[in-house]
Formats: structure tokens, sequence, C-alpha cells
């Protein structure tokens, strides 16, 4: 097979290929000839990024990995002010970050075509809330375009450009996890002679400071303006092409299937054998055009509305069929549950109680069969990986702080340090956000005690921040907790790559997907800051880190410790490429008391536990060789296999 | 003669290649012609947690996750991961499995306690009225040159299960085109073994 990138440039219009639909949506950009492409990388919308990453160069298209979501909106932007074709992608999060910028410009507009990919995570899969940017995007009356394929997402992809340049307004493609990380047959279409030849495209900004500066003189304009172009939008989607009509024209129900959850639609109908219904596909959750509306409810009975999450479409069907005077029933979340993500056995409970049909499975009798089961499956979280050198870290913590501290963490693969054994997570909250209540709980904790009271009470805090979230919002955190003279440690966990989205590079590792940035070492942004104390250890060394660890928790004031070594699962990766071996480690049966430490308290997933030997040992095909456990073993049982083997 | 629709759910542990063996089997139906999709985990679920992967085929299909009680066979990496998605198994449904466990952090702490594979066989065959395929394929992986190829070898015996719509031979060669040119030899063993695991365990 051909590598997926390399599909993403091919030069074969009409060929049928196997994409994600994130790489259908990067095609799809490419085939509108995008110009600049800047993001900060969320699952689920990563791949869309890493792809861009990769075919850029070859393209002609300027792409960054920006250091969080506002900064790369406001790069993307600046680009579509110039008359580009530009593009930002995040997660639906991440639009929080970016969401200062983006409600304060929308009235702005832009030259060239402005596309915001967000992707939404229905059911959290890898989130820490369960947002719907349909909701935002109808705030900032931006209109929305929801594919329900792969396919369809590229497609889109294209149309939006299109429709951003024509009313001079952005527009937002909003997928979920089911759009972005599904695969699906794409069907290539032309390639831009531009994009084909590589040729990097340069645009104009025309000053226009009453447009620009959103000074309240200005700013006070926008607003009619926004409502104004949402309105002719509304009108445009009566007949774009990702909105229609079908099935039974002469059906007394419908259906209305705004996104994805037109696929579940018509599995469901299939499914459940059902045919004299009417169904509106619905590419435009916000703005639902009314001119299509109008006819598809014309000789309608009843209505269901199977949508994902919020009631967008809903309150927007029944706000119109009120003002119209239309009294029929609309069935929308009475029917499709609004938490957790749409699933074909949703839509079709959801159209069999709303038909007063049987539905095709007995799924009382398959949840009882399938709990049953569940009594025996233990559970499987995902873990730190073996030869993680944060596992480290997060040991060193808990050792120097004698596990009695508070331990606010923030966003990344770190997170797991939640899970036993380690436990050393005590709040995540947002990107960024582990120093900020480090700052805040030092302040309560400390603040209202008499001198007395603090010493005998005194709990640590040390908060835990990976190397890509402590750019992307980290600083400003860091800054405030040393202007305000906090006294807290913060522990930068800096792998050298932003691993839980992908191994995408950030300044500190400096690497672009270009060759060489500038690096920007952590601790030097540490001190320059003002911290009262900052060391940088390498995690790998335990007893080491452990110590310096102490030795910060002694300082007043801010101490910051960079503990500084490379993901295991990108160095692993990389090795594997190259054909190169590691070292594993093996448990010495005669050494080994079964005391559990290297179990109970460190917790890598290659060690186990052999039941009738009541002793420890390693799974070589999970070993990553780093020898922690060697370290951590008080009675020396982990020891390196002679022959280095892969 | 085209399915109207065939339903592949892919179990196992981040790590294991489950998402590898997806893409390998995706992409041979869509080379038989099938409209494909897939679902898939990504970011942090996939850090040596449950992964699963969804490969669905056919004249018509819309989603990429397979509905429960649908699917037409369970690819089980890891013996409870099997069991962990057997609610999206169709009555009558297959349950190809290495019956090689990766025990969880948690069992080794004793917080939980890992079944029997005889106990999770019961519950396929008695409650789900399924066919059980279980075999060491990480054994048959070493043996045929790396435990890398525990993905190739199941592949190959799930080839063998009765209708199922694509070809060996013609999954051989997307495996043959997917892996890198140095480990194609160990991965065609891999399959064949694959094979013949399952045609013992069947009886053809």
């Amino acid at each position: 097979m051909a590598k997926v990138t390399d599909m993403v440039l091919w030069d074969k219009p009409g060929e049928k290929v196997l994409l994600l639909g994130n790489q259908a949506i990067a095609r799809g950009a490419l085939e509108a000839n995008i110009a600049v492409y800047a993001a900060y990388p969320g699952t689920p919308s990563s791949e869309l990024t890493d792809t861009m990453a990769i075919v850029a160069k070859k393209a002609g298209v300027y792409m960054e990995y920006s250091t969080n979501e506002k900064v790369a909106f406001e790069t993307a932007l600046a680009a579509a002010w110039s008359g580009l074709r530009a593009m930002t992608a995040m997660k639906h999060v991440g639009l929080n970050v970016a969401a200062d910028t983006f409600l304060s410009s929308v009235g702005m507009g832009v030259e060239g075509g402005f596309v915001i990919m967000v992707a939404d995570d229905p059911s959290m899969w890898s989130s820490q809330n369960e947002q719907d940017t349909r909701v935002y995007a109808k705030f900032a009356n931006v209109p929305v375009l929801e594919p329900s394929s792969p396919h369809e997402a590229k497609e889109m992809t294209k149309y939006a450009f299109e429709l951003s340049e024509k009313f001079k307004h952005f527009v937002i493609l909003r997928t979920t996890t089911r759009t972005s990380h599904a695969r699906g047959d794409v069907v290539l279409g032309e390639l831009p002679e531009e994009i084909k030849a590589g040729k990097r495209k340069f645009g104009k900004f025309k000053k226009d400071p009453n447009r620009f500066v959103d000074v309240p003189a200005n700013a006070r304009k926008f607003h009619p303006i926004i409502l104004e172009k949402i309105e002719k939008i509304r009108e445009e989607f009566n007949d774009m092409p990702f909105n229609w009509i079908e099935g039974d024209e002469s059906a007394k129900v419908g259906i209305i299937a705004p996104g994805l959850a037109y696929a579940y639609v018509k599995e469901a109908l299939h499914w459940l054998g059902v045919e004299d219904v009417k169904v509106l596909k619905l590419g435009t959750p916000f703005p639902v055009p009314y001119g299509l509306l109008e006819k598809f409810m014309d000789s309608l009975e009843k209505v269901l509305i199977v949508e994902e999450l919020e009631p967008v479409v809903e309150e927007q069907v029944k706000t119109w069929a009120y003002d119209r005077g239309l009294r029929i029933p609309i069935h929308g979340k009475d029917l499709v549950p609004r938490v957790y993500e749409m699933t074909t056995r949703r839509a079709v409970t959801a159209i069999a109680k709303f038909l007063g049909i049987d539905v095709p499975l007995d799924y009382g009798e398959l949840d009882a069969k399938y709990n049953k089961a569940l009594e025996i499956v233990p559970p499987r979280p995902p873990s730190l990986c073996p030869a993680c050198p944060h596992r480290n870290s997060f040991y060193a913590i808990k050792k120097a702080t004698r596990a009695r501290g508070i331990y606010p963490s923030d966003i990344g693969c770190y997170t797991l340090g939640l899970l036993p054994p380690l436990n050393a997570v005590d709040t995540t909250v947002a990107m960024g956000g582990s120093i900020g209540i480090a700052h805040g709980l030092e302040i309560a904790q400390h603040g209202s005690l008499s001198e007395e009271q603090r010493k005998k009470e005194k709990k640590v805090i040390v908060a835990t921040i990976g190397d890509s979230t402590f750019y992307h919002t980290g600083l400003p955190a860091l800054a405030n907790a040393i202007y305000n003279r906090s006294n807290v440690l913060i522990v930068v966990l800096d792998n050298l790559v932003t691993a839980m989205t992908g191994d995408q590079p950030n300044p500190s590792t400096g690497q672009t997907p270009h060759g060489m940035g500038k690096r920007i070492p952590i601790e030097d942004v540490a001190r320059a800051m003002g911290a009262d104390f900052v060391e940088v250890v390498d995690p790998y060394d335990i007893k080491k880190t452990y110590e310096v660890m102490k030795k910060a928790l002694e300082v007043e004031g801010v101490s910051v410790v960079v503990s500084r070594q490379v993901c295991a699962l990108y160095k692993i990766g990389q090795m594997r490429r190259r054909g190169e071996k590691w070292p594993i480690y093996y448990v010495d049966e005669e050494a080994c008391t079964g005391c559990k430490v290297c179990i109970n308290a460190y917790g890598c997933p290659a060690i186990y536990w052999d039941e009738e030997k009541r002793q420890a040992r390693i799974e070589p095909s999970m070993c990553w060789g780093c020898g922690g456990c060697a370290q951590i073993c008080p009675f020396g049982a982990f020891k390196p296999v002679e022959e280095g083997e892969e | 003669m085209k399915v109207r629709e065939y339903n592949i759910v892919i179990a196992g542990v981040g790590g294991q290649g489950v998402l590898t063996a997806a893409n390998i089997l995706g992409w041979a139906a869509l080379r038989a012609g099938y409209k494909v999709r897939m679902g898939e985990v990504h970011g942090m679920s996939q850090r040596f947690g449950s992964v699963v992967s969804y490969v669905r085929f056919g004249e018509e299909v819309y989603g990429s996750m397979v509905p429960e009680g649908k699917g037409d066979v369970i690819l089980g990496f890891e013996p409870v991961e099997a069991l962990r998605y057997i609610n999206h198994l169709r009555q009558g449904g297959m349950v190809v499995v290495n019956t090689k466990p990766i025990v969880p952090v948690q069992v080794s702490m004793g917080k939980a306690r890992y079944p029997e594979i005889d106990e999770i066989k019961k519950i396929v065959e008695e409650d789900f009225q399924a066919k059980w395929i279980g075999f060491n394929a990480e054994e048959l992986a070493i043996k045929a040159g790396h435990v890398v190829t525990t993905n190739t070898v199941l592949i190959g015996a799930l080839t063998q299960i009765p209708e199922f719509p694509l070809d060996a031979e013609h999954v051989r060669e997307v495996i043959r085109l997917s892996v890198p040119p140095k480990a194609v030899d160990m991965n065609m063993k891999a399959f064949d073994l694959g094979i013949e695991a399952a045609k013992e365990i069947l009886g053809l």
C-alpha cells in the first residue's frame, strides 16, 4: 500500500483510497488550494494537522504547529485577512482557548477563505468535557458544516473555503470522534496547479483600521453585519450540495438527521425495515435552512430529530415551527439521549419508539448477558508506557513528599499518573491549569492559618505539567505564581515531544516540520521569570531525581524542576524503524523476595505477578529497557538480559 | 456474491497492532470492491489500555462502529479483551482469539482477578451462542520469526472461518504490500500458521 500521506498528495483524480476522516479533510484543503495552515494538536483533531505537516512543504503550503489554539487561530486568521485560503484546527476544548480572538474577530470577516475545523469528542474518549461546538457557532453566528462520512468530509472542506470566501465570513467544519477517526473510501478530486507544483502563495494585507481595529466605535458596527450575513447564509443552505431530502415523498413522518447522525439513521431504518419515511439529511446544523425545512415539513404529521449532544437543530426547528403556527409533534431530546455519543442502537431505539414499532433486538436480554460477562472482565485502563520517564518522576515526587503532598496536574499522557499505584494526580482541569491551581491551593492551604498551625499541618504542593502544555498556557500561570510569591514546586515533565496527541514537536524540542526552529529550554524561561530554584534532572536516574526534588521542596518560593528524558514511546518507535535493538530486563528468581514494591509502588505494565511462585516477572515483549525497576527494587532482583533483544 | 454488510470487531491491548490489522482488512475489502467504514481509537486510550477497532464493509455501510449485536466476528488479540466487546457480537457469531493473556496491572496488584480461559470460552459459547476459535497466536508468531507477527497469525486464522467474504490469498497480498520488505517472509509464514491453526480447530 502506498503511504497514506503520499495518497493525500496523489495526483490521481477519480482514484478510490481508504483515508481517515482527518486525512480526507487535509486532502480537501489541498484540493481547495489552501495556502496557510496553523494548529495546536488535540485528539480527535490531531491527524489533520500531522498530515498537513508531512505534505505542506511539497504542496507549497505554510504550516506550523503553534503553541496554542489562540495563536494558531490568529496566524491563520491574519493569512485569511491577507487574501489567502487559511485553516486552523483544534479539538472542542481548544476552541475555548481560541474563543477570545474567535468571538472578537468574527465581525471583521475575512478576504481569503477561512475554515476552522473543530473536532468534538462525544463520550469523552480522550477529553475532559463533552461540549457541542455547534452551540459555540450559534453563539458566534458562524455557520457550521458537519460531514456524515470521510468522503463527504473532504468535499465539505473544499466547499467550506468557497462559502467562506463568498460571504467573507468564518466557517466552522465540525466533526466528532467518529468522523475524524473513521476510515472510509474517499474518491480523490483534482489538485490545483499551484499545489501540484508546490508553489508557495503569498497574500497582501490591505490596511483598513475601521475594520481590523475593534475599538468600541468600530465594534458596534459589527454585530448587525454578522446577523445579516448569517441570514444570507441560511438562504444559501437551501440548496447547497450537502443538504437534501430523501425517502418516500408521500410519507407522513419525517426524520431530520444532521451530520454523522445521518449514517446512524440510515442504518437504523434499514435494520428496522422502515421505508415510508422522509429523511432530511442536514449538512448544516447551523443555520438550519428554512426553505428546505418548509419543503420537508410540508404534509408531514410528525417529525423526529436525531442529533448527537445538544438540541441545536431541534431548537431551531421548533422555533421556526412555532413562528409559522405549525402544530405537529416535533420530537428530539425526549427520545434521543442528550449525553454521550450517538450509536446505531440509540438511533434504532429512538426511531422504533417514535414510530411505535418493535426494536429488532432484545437489548434487555443482551445487556443482561453482557453484564454477566463483564463480571469476570478485569479493568484495563490506559497506563503510562513501559520505560515512561515520568513514572520515575512521579515515583520520586511521591518519595520526596513522603506521599503527603497535594498534586495538581495537567492535560497530557502524564494525567495517567492518577492511576494506582502512583496516585500522584489530585487535580486536572484544563491545559496549563496545574500551575494556577497549585498557586490557588497554596494560598488556600496556608493563607489563613497561624504560623504554628501552618507548620504543623503544612502540605507541600507539587504541580506537574508537560513540556508542550507548559508552553501552551503554563507560562502566564508561572509568571503569576512567581510574581505573587507563591510557595510551590512545579515539575515540568519534559519528554521533548507532545506525546499524547502523536509526537508533535514543540518549543522544548525546537524541531518544526520543516527542520530546526529555535529551541527554547524550559529552565531558561523559568530562570528568566525569576523562579527561586531551577534545576534539570534526568528521571532515569531515580535517586538523583529524588534528591533534587527534596532540595527544591526546602526552598521557600517557586521552585521549578525540569525532569527531562525523551518520551519512551517515541524513542522505541524510532528505534524500531531503524531496526535497532534495546536491552531488556528479567527477574532473578534467586533474588526476588516477592515484596511487590515494583508492582505496588512503581507499576510498570511490563511487570506482572507470578501467582504460583509468588514473585514478580517481566513480560519480555513489553520491556523497553529503561532499568527503572532495577533502581527501585530493594533486593536487586531486576537484571538486564545479557544479549540485547528487541 | 457480494455481502450487504460484514462486521469485524478487533479487540486487544494498546501496542498489540490492532490498528495495523484493521487497516489490512480495510484495504483488502476496498480492493475487493466494497464500501468500507472503520472506526478506531486514538490518543491517550492507546497507552496499554483496552483498545477496539471496527472494520465494516459491504454494499451498504454507513457508521464506523459495529452496532451492538451486529458483529459477525470478534478478532481478539487478548482473551479478556475479546470478552470486553462481546456485546457487539451477533447470535451465532465467531470469536477468533489469541489465548495468551496480558495481565493488567490491577490484577498484579491484587485488586482484580484474571479469569480462566475456560470461563471466558464458556460465556462465549453458552451465553452468546458463538463459536470459539482460540489458540496461542503469540507462540505461532514467535515460531514465524517474531512476536510482532501475532496480528498476522490472527488474520490468517480469520480468513478461514465459514462464509468469510474476503479471499485469503487476496488478504495475503495486502499484507505483503503493507509490511516492510524485510518482514515479508516472516509475515507470510505467520499468515500460514494462522490458517493452519484455524483449519485444525474447525476440522477443515
